[in-house]
């Protein structure tokens, strides 16, 4: 009953055969050779960008240390907040629609902002404002977000299960543990980690790491797969830095600054140390400066003051911009000043090299010198008299020098100018140093007359950076040898190990070591027993020169104060130079700058372990030791303390002494007081005096009567007119019998170099 | 007594009856060849998906195997019965068919907006599989018996016509365009190896190629997500984490795959990227594995099917017979051809599974069912040889 297939059937069957295994097999195998075959790589690309997650570890930057190995700028490991708005909406949120979900939508990014708001700190509008952004799968909340916080973070995520909106992701944070310190040559970093100022800036490509990578892959859900595929490149920490600069002595010349900047009412007061024999540069500020921490924040309450009180927006931003840029400047490299006096020690070097002047020469100063048309005045009016060449120095007198400076001639003159490297930058290696320009900053060779070169002689009409000033110091210090200052004493790679180290680069020997040998030796006569006086150091042999100059073009009644000195005399190791900018009053670099080189000389000496040799007059600046009274009855005790030069003070009823201070064996000042307790009270205290502005007997009285000790600092004994002009311990202050105050003192008299003091 | 029982038996062997040849080894050891790399591509496939959406790895494969096995012993059953039987089968399944098209439509949705399944609570099924068995033994059967009318008579030509036609229409309403056109396409082989008149084709084929071009031009006329696969596969740019996501994901599983393929089990795009790498899209990641040496032996083995198929319907002296074997491979064929066609972006993305390899249960025992059909046919071809 079957049918059998007819012939058309078969034709047919096999028509669709052929349609369905030419066109339809065939052209699925080509479309998959195009695909595959020629297409493939293109496709595997996009397939792998979206499959492996490439997540970057962000290296640390390298570490900027002193030359003790003490962490200056360091940065740590932090971690940076963001969200994920277009991930907001929940599963919940999803399935509603409309005005539900909006609203719905906007209390899910209020709770949000509220958390983050309420643990970052940051701005909650501010967050709100990110969170609306619907098409973004990526906003930044914070960076630099420290541990405590990150974890509150975690907990609020986990609390709130808001996984898949906020993210945390690993950041680091630069931080400068000693804040305000060396804050003009370190710089700081943006928020991006890059320097944006000092060596931070300078040295950007060395502290950068290369960042780490992580390269994982991921499933489309953009969850982490079943299956580990990860390969993971280390992020490599960036060089770190080691520096000449000496973290102790940066904050003791800091402190030194600060001082003499807020009692001079000055515009700024900047100083440099430098390590003679090799150019390393130990302390380099100028005050006021800022907190690398806070680098924006205008740190001068002056400053702020004056900006507090301007009231259009505009000039305001202004004006805060300027004051920033002002207390990121290295002023002691980028500034220039009149040098003064400071410079006729250049002027005597060069003088003695050429052998135009000898020790043997001499002068008689009559009050001023006529020079071309001009009759240059002497700051002594009187006239210093007949002078030898060390006299001239001592006293600063201008008409001996400009007959120095034209002895040696102008040609000469300028060579040694050239020689001591002032017509060049020196080669720090920290940016924005001050290029010197002929006609500019100094007069060019070509219009170098007999005015230019006898006010050059004593160091006015030309300017020269601070920088170059103590490097040419620090020449005659080091036997003549010129040298490149820098501040980058090593470079160090991620585990430490040493792989650039600066080696000492010697320019030039400008003068001979002799002649270096004799110029120092006068200007220890300065300071010994001249205009540099108040630069005296108990014990060691400060040789330096004081220099008091009008600022050009800046008006009347503009000054610099400074004092350059080199010290232990006999063999210099540290050149220091300070400067104070526009004083108000009292202007001279002997009163102003000397007394702050004194302060230095005096720590940086101790701290260095430089032992001190005392003269006669200053071996009662020596302490001794407390001899033993106690158990002793009262006036035994008194006898004895009498018969070491001690005096005493008794405290209580008793017979017999149960405590004293300072204690037995303890190192105190000659003629100190010794606190005597008779009975077991408490010690007893007392309320410092004020002590300055008086002699140093007047000082030890008031001292012994209330019984503190008296520690003697400053010059106390080279010339008349000596007052203690300040005490460390403030006056009011509630202190214990026997406290030592160190006292300050300097001489007002003979110390002037110029004529505006 | 005697008598009752034969006219009992000979009722019974309509439906019922034993065929004594040999089965087909040839087709069958293709069919067992894709039914195995079906089922470990399907594994590697879906694991992922599985652990990501019910924490168990071997969700789908499980129940897939457990389908496989009863499958298998179907279609060996089914080889057994001698294919007369289906005629008797036809008129049934084409009413069921009919019936079950018609009540999927108004039964609950299983998937919001979509009829096209039954839930029957441990397995879903869809009414338009069975619909496809059910049109090709109709057709056959009617074909068979009206061949005659069927080159002359308008009104037998507009009832089929009709009938085919209602079909697809009740697929398309269960909002199915793919399987509405697969039902079409099948009406249409079916129609013309039956012996309808070849005008009806050549209007018939003026018409399609009007029709595609409208809906080309015009996507928008078609329901709304119909249309947007259109404007999809038209426009390579066009919404690509929505509408194009999962082509462009298929794309770039089958393009990482290169001539060799990254290895079986190391597909990267299954682990979420391509959505619902066990279903539709499977053989992108069967080209991703396998690269291209891998899809093209795969393909091969399908076009092998569909030829071995053809072979033994043309040994088959029933027409009847010839037409259902034929009917079903070149189901099979042309579902393979349109898949492949989707996967590779040749076409718009429909829903259309890939036999042997796409995870589904039911459909896969019903695919077995029908090859056991096929070597039904084959053993009736292998007595009459003898």
């Amino acid at each position: 009953m079957a049918l059998k297939p007819s012939k058309m059937m078969y034709k047919r069957a096999l028509g669709v055969l052929a349609v369905l295994v030419i066109l339809g097999f065939g052209t699925g195998l080509v479309r998959l050779a195009k695909l595959q075959l020629i297409d493939g790589e293109m496709y595997r690309a996009k397939a792998e960008a979206q499959q492996l997650g490439d997540s970057s570890i962000q290296a640390l930057r390298g570490t900027i240390y002193d030359r003790n190995m003490r962490p200056l700028a360091q940065s740590a490991t932090a971690w940076k907040v963001f969200i994920d708005p277009s991930n907001i909406k929940n599963e919940k949120i999803a399935k509603m629609s409309g005005d539900e979900a909006q609203a719905a939508l906007q209390v899910r990014r209020e709770l949000v902002a509220d958390g983050l708001s309420k643990i970052l700190g940051v701005d909650k509008e501010e967050i709100l404002k990110k969170a609306e952004k619907e098409k973004s799968g990526y906003q930044k909340i914070k960076s630099e977000v420290d541990l405590e916080e990150k974890q509150q973070v975690s907990e609020f995520i986990a609390d709130n299960k808001l996984y898949d909106c906020i993210g945390i992701e690993p950041d680091t944070k630069r931080y400068y543990p000693f804040k305000t310190l060396a804050s003009t040559i370190i710089g700081f970093t943006g928020t991006d980690d890059m320097g944006v100022e000092g060596l931070e800036h300078k040295y950007d490509d060395d502290l950068t790491g290369i960042p780490g990578r992580i390269i994982s892959a991921k499933n489309g859900a953009m969850g982490s797969m079943p299956i580990e595929y990860t390969a993971s490149y280390e992020a490599q920490q960036g060089t770190s830095l080691v520096l000449t600069i000496d973290e102790t002595i940066q904050s003791l010349l800091e402190k030194e600054l600060s001082k003499v900047y807020a009692s001079s009412q000055a515009n700024a007061a900047y100083g440099l140390v430098m390590d003679v024999k090799t150019g390393a540069i130990l302390a380099m500020s100028n005050q006021p400066d800022y907190d690398l921490n806070e680098p924006y924040t205008i740190q001068d309450a002056d400053v702020l003051a004056k900006i507090d009180k301007i009231t259009d927006p505009a000039e305001k931003n202004q004006a805060v911009s300027t004051a920033r840029q002002a207390q990121w400047r290295n002023r002691t490299i980028s500034d220039t000043y009149e040098p003064g006096s400071v410079f006729k020690v250049i002027t005597l070097a060069s003088a003695l090299e050429e052998g135009v002047v000898t020790e043997s020469t001499r002068y008689t100063c009559v009050g001023g010198i006529q020079v071309a048309d001009n009759y240059i005045k002497c700051h002594k009016h009187a006239g210093h008299g007949t002078q030898t060449l060390q006299q001239g120095l001592m006293n600063s007198c201008n008409p001996f020098f400009i007959t120095v400076g034209q002895k040696l001639g102008a040609e000469k003159f300028f060579n040694y100018f050239e020689a001591f490297g002032f017509t060049e930058p020196t080669g720090i290696d920290l940016s924005g140093e001050a290029v010197p320009k002929a006609g500019a900053t100094y007069h060019s060779r070509e219009n170098f007359g007999i005015s230019q070169l006898s006010s050059c002689s004593f160091g006015q009409t030309f300017q020269v950076s601070p920088i170059q000033m103590i490097t040419a110091i620090a020449a005659i210090a080091n036997g003549g040898k010129l040298m490149r200052p820098y501040v980058v004493a090593k470079k160090l790679d991620g585990d430490g190990n040493v792989i650039e180290e600066t080696q000492p680069y010697v320019r030039r020997q400008v003068v001979s070591e002799q002649t270096a040998r004799k110029v120092v030796d006068m200007m220890e006569a300065v300071v010994s027993d001249g205009t540099g006086r108040n630069a005296n150091v108990a014990g060691y042999h400060v040789a330096g020169k004081t220099g008091t100059s009008q600022k050009i073009g800046a008006g009347n009644g503009k000054y610099i104060a400074s004092f350059a000195c080199v010290a232990p005399g006999d063999d210099p190791e540290i050149a220091i130079l300070i400067t104070v900018d526009e004083p108000v009053g009292q202007v001279n670099g002997g009163q102003l700058a000397a007394p702050v080189a004194a302060a230095l000389v005096e720590g940086i000496m101790n701290y260095l372990g430089v032992e001190p040799e005392y003269s006669e007059k200053e071996s009662r600046l020596i302490e001794i030791a407390a001899p033993s009274l106690v158990n002793s009855t009262v006036s035994a005790a008194q006898a004895v303390a009498k018969a070491n030069g001690f005096s005493v003070k008794v405290v209580g009823d008793g017979d017999h002494v149960v405590k004293q201070v300072p204690a037995y064996g303890q190192l105190m000042p000659q003629k100190g007081v010794i606190i005597l307790y008779t009975d077991s009270r408490a010690e007893e205290t007392v309320q410092v005096p004020d002590l300055t502005g008086m002699r140093l007997s007047a000082v030890q009285k008031i001292a012994n009567e209330y019984g503190l000790n008296l520690k003697i600092a400053g010059n106390a004994f080279t010339g008349a007119d000596i007052l203690s002009y300040s005490q460390d311990i403030e006056k009011d202050t509630v202190v214990k019998y026997g406290t030592v105050v160190t006292v300050s003192f300097k001489s007002y008299s003979g110390v002037s170099d110029s004529i505006y003091g | 007594m005697v008598k009752q029982f034969k006219q009992k038996r000979r009722l019974l062997s309509l439906f019922l009856d034993w065929n004594e040849g040999n089965l087909d080894v040839t087709f069958l050891l293709i069919v067992l060849a894709l039914l195995t790399i079906g089922l470990i591509m399907l594994f590697s496939a879906g694991y992922s998906y599985a652990y990501y959406k019910y924490h168990n790895s071997t969700h789908f494969i499980a129940r897939q195997a457990l389908f496989a096995v009863i499958g298998i012993v179907f279609m060996l059953v089914a080889s057994r019965i001698n294919f007369n039987c289906f005629r008797s089968w036809a008129l049934v399944g084409f009413g069921a068919s009919l019936l079950l098209l018609l009540v999927v439509l108004v039964l609950p949705e299983y998937k919001p907006g979509f009829k096209r399944w039954i839930d029957l609570g441990p397995i879903t099924f869809q009414p338009s599989e069975i619909a496809k068995i059910g049109i090709i033994l109709f057709f056959a059967w009617a074909c068979e018996k009206w061949q005659k009318r069927l080159k002359y008579d308008l009104k037998i030509q507009l009832l089929f016509i009709g009938i085919a036609g209602a079909f697809a229409l009740l697929v398309y309403l269960e909002n199915h365009l793919s399987g509405a056109v697969l039902m079409a396409l099948l009406s249409v082989i079916m129609l013309f190896i039956g012996g309808l008149n070849r005008w009806w084709f050549i209007a018939l084929g003026v018409v399609a190629v009007l029709g595609v071009m409208l809906l080309l031009a015009k996507p928008d006329l078609l329901k709304e997500y119909m249309g947007e696969r259109i404007t999809a596969w038209l426009d390579k740019d066009y919404d690509p984490t929505g509408a194009r996501w999962q082509t462009n994901q298929s794309l770039n599983a089958i393009g990482s795959g290169g001539l060799l393929g990254q290895g079986l089990g190391e597909s990267k795009q299954k682990h979420m990227y391509v959505s619902e790498p066990q279903n539709d899209f499977i053989f992108a990641i069967v080209c991703e594995e396998l690269g291209f040496v891998g899809a093209a032996v795969i393909l091969i083995l399908f076009a092998l099917l569909v030829w071995r198929g053809f072979v033994i319907a043309m040994r088959c002296r029933s027409r009847f017979g010839a037409a259902v074997a034929m009917g079903i491979v070149f189901q099979v064929g042309l579902q393979t051809v349109l898949n492949i066609f989707v996967v590779t972006d040749t076409m718009p993305n429909t829903g259309i599974s890939l036999p042997f390899f796409s995870y589904g249960g039911t459909s896969l025992l019903m695919l077995l069912v029908e090859m056991g059909m096929v070597l039904s046919v084959s053993r009736a071809s292998d007595i009459t040889k003898k």
